[in-house]
This record gives C-alpha cells, sequence and structure tokens, in this order.
C-alpha cells in the first residue's frame, strides 16, 4: 500500500470518526419512586412495547415517548432497545385499537418528556446527558 | 350519484370527527391521560370489482368502503382497566354495513412479573389469534385495504372479528424468547345480514353460533427478527328454519387449523399465514344432506419500505374450498356450479403513502382467478360471479389519533 492509499485509508476511518465518538448513548430515564431499578436491553424492550407493564414493586410502568420520527426516539428504538420505530408502532396502534392495552404517552417534545418522567410516578422515558440528580434517575442498563 | 354519496359521507365523517376531537381535547394532565386514553379513526375510499359480487351486484365503481370508530381505555385500578370501541363499517357486499360495538371489555391483569403476565379479558373481545384480526377493521393496521380472503373471509367477518365471553392472554419473557399464549371462548350475534351472506338470501330462518372456542401459541426467538405462531379454531352454528322456508334445519361446523410466519427488517417484511378449514353441514338444503369438506389457503406476502413514508406490497394467494376438489369437478358434477367456484387465487400489488404522521393514502389491485369466497357461502350465486377471472381495485384515505 503507498503513501496515497494510506492517507487515504486514514481519513476514511477518520470521517467516522465524530459519530462513534461524540455521539452519546441515550438513556433511559425513570421517575425517582422506582428506586435504583437496573434493567436489560430486552427488559426495556419488554416494557417500551408494553409486554410488561408494572415495576417489580407493583406500581404501573408510566411510559412516556417522543413522536416516532423524532431523532432521539429512533436512536433509542434502534440502538437501545434494538426495536425499529416501525415495529414499536405496529404495536402500539395494535394494542390501541383492539382493547389489549394503552398504548405509551406520545409528548410534543423533549422537554415536556423530561418534565412528565420526572414528575409522574412510576413513569419512564428516555433522554440524554441527564445527570443523576433531582427528579430523574437515569436507569443502569446491565447488558 | 358517486359524487353526491362521496360528499353525504365526507359530511357525516367530518361531523364526527369533529365530535371526536372535542372530547379529546381540552387541558389535561399526565395522570388523567394514563387513566383515561381516547383514540380514533376515519377513513372513506372507491372500489370497485369488476364481474364479480363482491363488493356489489353490478361491478360499478363504489364508496362503500368507510370505516370509522373511537374507543376508549379507562384504568380502574392498578389491574383493572374499562376499554370500549364503537365503530361503523360501510363494505358492500363484503359484509353487514352499520354501527356496531366493536368491543367492550373489563381488562384484569391477574398475574404479573418482569418475566410473565396474565390478562383475562370478560366481556366482547376481539379475535387476537390470527396476524391481523383483531384490528382487521383499522385501516391503518392493515397491510391491504382487502385481506387476504383465505384467511380474512369477508364473508365470515362478523362471527370472527370477536365474540361475547372471555379471553386470556399470558405472556411469558423467557431465554428462549418471548412467548404468548392465548385462549378465547366467545360467540357472536348473528345479523339477519349475516346469514344472508353466508347461506343465502332465500335463507329467512335464524342462524345462531353456538360455540367457538381459539387457542393461539406465538413464539419470537431472542433477538430475532422473525416470529411464528400457531392457531387452531373449533366453531359451531345452527340454523333453524323458518316456515315457508326453501332451506331445512342445520348444524355447520368450521374448524381451522393455522400457521404463520413474521419477518420485519429494517426495510423488507415478510408475513405468510396458512390455513386448513373444515367445512362440515348437515341439513340446510335437505333434511339428510351431509357435507364435509377441507379447505386449504395460504398467502405469502412482502413488504419494502421504499423511505418512511412509501411503503410498496406484493403478495400472492391460494385458495381451496376442498382440498381433495383442488379443480372445483366434484363441485360442479354434484352442485352444477361452474368449476371455478373450488377455488380462488390472488395477486396482489400496493402502495401506501403517509402524507403525515397520522394520515395516509393506501391503493390496490387484485387480479383473481376463481370465485370460491365470494358469498354467499353455502347457496353461491354463479348468475352474477359468472367470470373466472376478476380484478378489483381499491384506494383509501385514512386519519387516525
Amino acid at each position: 500500500m503507498n503513501i496515497k492509499n494510506l492517507i487515504r485509508l486514514a481519513l476514511f476511518i477518520v470521517s467516522f470518526l465524530p459519530l462513534t465518538v461524540f455521539a452519546a448513548d441515550v438513556q433511559p430515564i425513570s421517575h425517582p419512586s422506582i428506586g435504583d431499578v437496573q434493567l436489560s436491553k430486552l427488559e426495556l424492550r419488554r416494557i417500551f412495547s408494553k409486554r410488561v407493564t408494572n415495576w417489580p414493586n407493583g406500581q404501573p410502568i408510566v411510559v412516556f415517548v417522543l413522536e416516532s420520527s423524532h431523532p432521539l426516539h429512533q436512536r433509542f428504538s434502534k440502538e437501545t432497545l434494538t426495536i425499529f420505530p416501525y415495529q414499536l408502532d405496529r404495536i402500539w396502534q395494535k394494542i390501541t385499537y383492539s382493547g389489549i392495552g394503552t398504548a405509551p404517552i406520545v409528548v410534543k417534545d423533549y422537554a415536556t418528556l423530561l418534565k412528565q418522567v420526572a414528575s409522574t410516578p412510576g413513569a419512564i422515558g428516555y433522554g440524554e446527558n441527564i445527570e443523576q440528580k433531582g427528579g430523574l434517575h437515569v436507569i443502569k442498563i446491565t447488558d | 350519484m358517486l359524487s353526491k354519496l362521496l360528499i353525504k359521507k365526507c359530511s357525516v365523517l367530518q361531523s364526527s370527527l369533529i365530535a371526536l376531537l372535542l372530547s379529546a381535547s381540552g387541558s389535561v394532565n399526565a395522570k388523567d391521560i394514563q387513566e383515561l386514553q381516547i383514540h380514533g379513526f376515519v377513513a372513506q375510499g372507491i372500489i370497485e370489482a369488476s364481474d364479480s359480487d363482491f363488493v356489489n351486484d353490478d361491478g360499478d365503481l363504489s364508496s362503500a368502503l368507510t370505516e370509522l370508530g373511537v374507543n376508549f381505555s379507562y384504568q380502574l385500578f392498578d389491574n383493572v382497566r374499562l376499554a370500549g370501541q364503537a365503530v361503523y363499517i360501510d363494505g358492500g357486499n363484503r359484509y353487514a354495513d352499520g354501527a356496531r360495538v366493536d368491543y367492550a371489555l373489563l381488562d384484569w391483569t391477574a398475574y404479573q412479573t418482569l418475566e410473565s403476565k396474565l390478562n383475562i379479558y370478560l366481556g366482547r373481545h376481539k379475535n387476537y389469534h390470527w396476524l391481523y384480526s383483531s384490528t382487521r377493521d383499522i385501516p391503518h393496521t392493515r397491510p391491504t385495504i382487502v385481506l387476504p380472503q383465505s384467511i380474512y373471509f369477508d364473508g365470515f367477518r362478523d362471527i370472527a372479528v370477536g365474540g361475547d365471553g372471555i379471553a386470556l392472554s399470558y405472556k411469558h419473557n423467557s431465554g428462549v424468547g418471548d412467548i404468548d399464549i392465548n385462549l378465547s371462548y366467545g360467540t357472536s350475534d348473528i345479523s339477519d345480514k349475516q346469514t344472508e351472506i353466508i347461506l343465502s338470501e332465500f335463507a329467512t330462518g335464524e342462524m345462531t353460533h353456538d360455540t367457538d372456542y381459539q387457542a393461539s401459541v406465538y413464539w419470537q426467538p431472542i433477538d430475532s427478527q422473525w416470529r411464528f405462531g400457531i392457531v387452531g379454531l373449533d366453531s359451531e352454528f345452527g340454523y333453524d328454519q323458518s316456515e315457508n322456508d326453501t332451506f331445512y334445519d342445520a348444524k355447520i361446523v368450521l374448524q381451522r387449523f393455522m400457521l404463520n410466519a413474521l419477518f420485519e427488517g429494517e426495510r423488507w417484511e415478510f408475513s405468510t399465514e396458512v390455513n386448513q378449514e373444515r367445512f362440515a353441514l348437515d341439513g340446510f338444503y335437505a333434511p339428510s344432506a351431509h357435507l364435509d369438506r377441507k379447505g386449504q389457503g395460504i398467502y405469502m406476502q412482502m413488504r419494502y419500505r421504499l423511505n418512511e413514508q412509501v411503503r410498496l406490497l406484493a403478495r400472492q394467494e391460494f385458495f381451496y374450498a376442498d382440498k381433495d376438489d383442488r379443480g372445483g369437478d366434484n363441485l360442479a358434477s354434484s352442485f352444477g356450479l361452474p368449476k371455478y367456484f373450488g377455488y380462488q387465487h390472488d395477486t396482489t400489488i400496493g402502495a401506501s403513502v403517509d402524507l403525515a404522521s397520522n394520515l395516509r393514502l393506501q391503493a390496490e389491485f387484485h387480479w383473481y382467478q376463481g370465485t370460491a369466497r365470494l358469498t354467499p357461502v353455502v347457496a353461491p350465486n354463479p348468475g352474477i360471479n359468472n367470470s373466472e377471472y376478476w380484478q378489483m381495485w381499491a384506494l383509501q384515505l385514512m386519519y387516525w389519533f
């Protein structure tokens, strides 16, 4: 491999760095009332797809999400839950229109999402760059 | 004539929608939202099925493609919820039109951990067993406007859509994946129109839905994009002849054994359902008449997401009313019907475009060969359905909230 090709290869690799180095993980967050709960990605997926609707202490889980097309929702769905957003939409629509359960509450923007999770007992949602303080608890992902 | 019909229907839809939106609006807090949820949908389309009585008797363009509904869910206690949905549907000849209570149930979460959950539904419940059965009237949840008739036969819609009784849903989340077990028992009142659709306009007696047991098991392996299902159905119907009836008392048994698979990738989706259906009839044509046959059907469906808004679809379906008479020869010799009443195959292409997050335009074209899934079922109409090959297309605009 000559120098030119090495430089091209280096530039090619560098071009991906901002995505991998600076893109923060989307964090699952909850209302402090549920305590220090740790969940696996699989358990989180089961909560957001409404297979599990109560916390281990019996408290109902109130799921807050952003619109399906919101970039943060897309990232959380694909990267953390490992499910495509359209699959979640379908699950929720099936639940909503067949009487079998209730879908998550869709909020209009990110600030509302944080506010609702912080103020609703049993709530779960997601955010980024959230500090573990005040009204929000960052759920640690166990795998 | 058509435009008048459309305007009339749009006007009804509009006023209904305003009423619905008003009821859903206003200042509400998170606690209210989690306790009481209201959702709904409105859809209107046009449909034309030439050379068949699938939609209407003359085969002309029709606006009989209306579906609207509103539902609520109210969390009574942590583990008890009430839910109901009212719908109005009009599909022409496909099923009985009109308003009805789609479901009205009490949902009791009897047991729950992070690993498993048991729900018991009491009241009028939907059919939760097939891939699209629980939302077959909800336009934006369907892959196509008209579902594969081998499985989702519109002629059986009212008796397959759900029932009054009890349903159980057990979800188990284990190391081998997510497992769902569903059981239900529930019968439906059969309207005069439904009797006409299944039997004939000359059947003036009363049809009853006597028993209906259904079970299904679904399995999604861990981290798999595939989901597999197995379904069983056992139901019985009765017919009490009226005075001066052309037909006689009858007992009808309808049983199904089905398998299905679903793959959901980022762009590609695949789904298939296979059905073997036993249809046994004693009486009706004559007091001693006996008919017992097993039909078979299968469809394979591919969907491709072109982008966030546009989806394309292609589907092939095969249906044989009697697996031992796939060509319809016995049907022709025994009943004098054209052979093509013994099967019905469907090639479908379709597309949908999301015009907004809650607004979709869907269109499709079907090429059919055979008429085995046209109505009436028990006394077919070869006078109108006099063509082995027929086509159907439909276009529907749907909004939901």
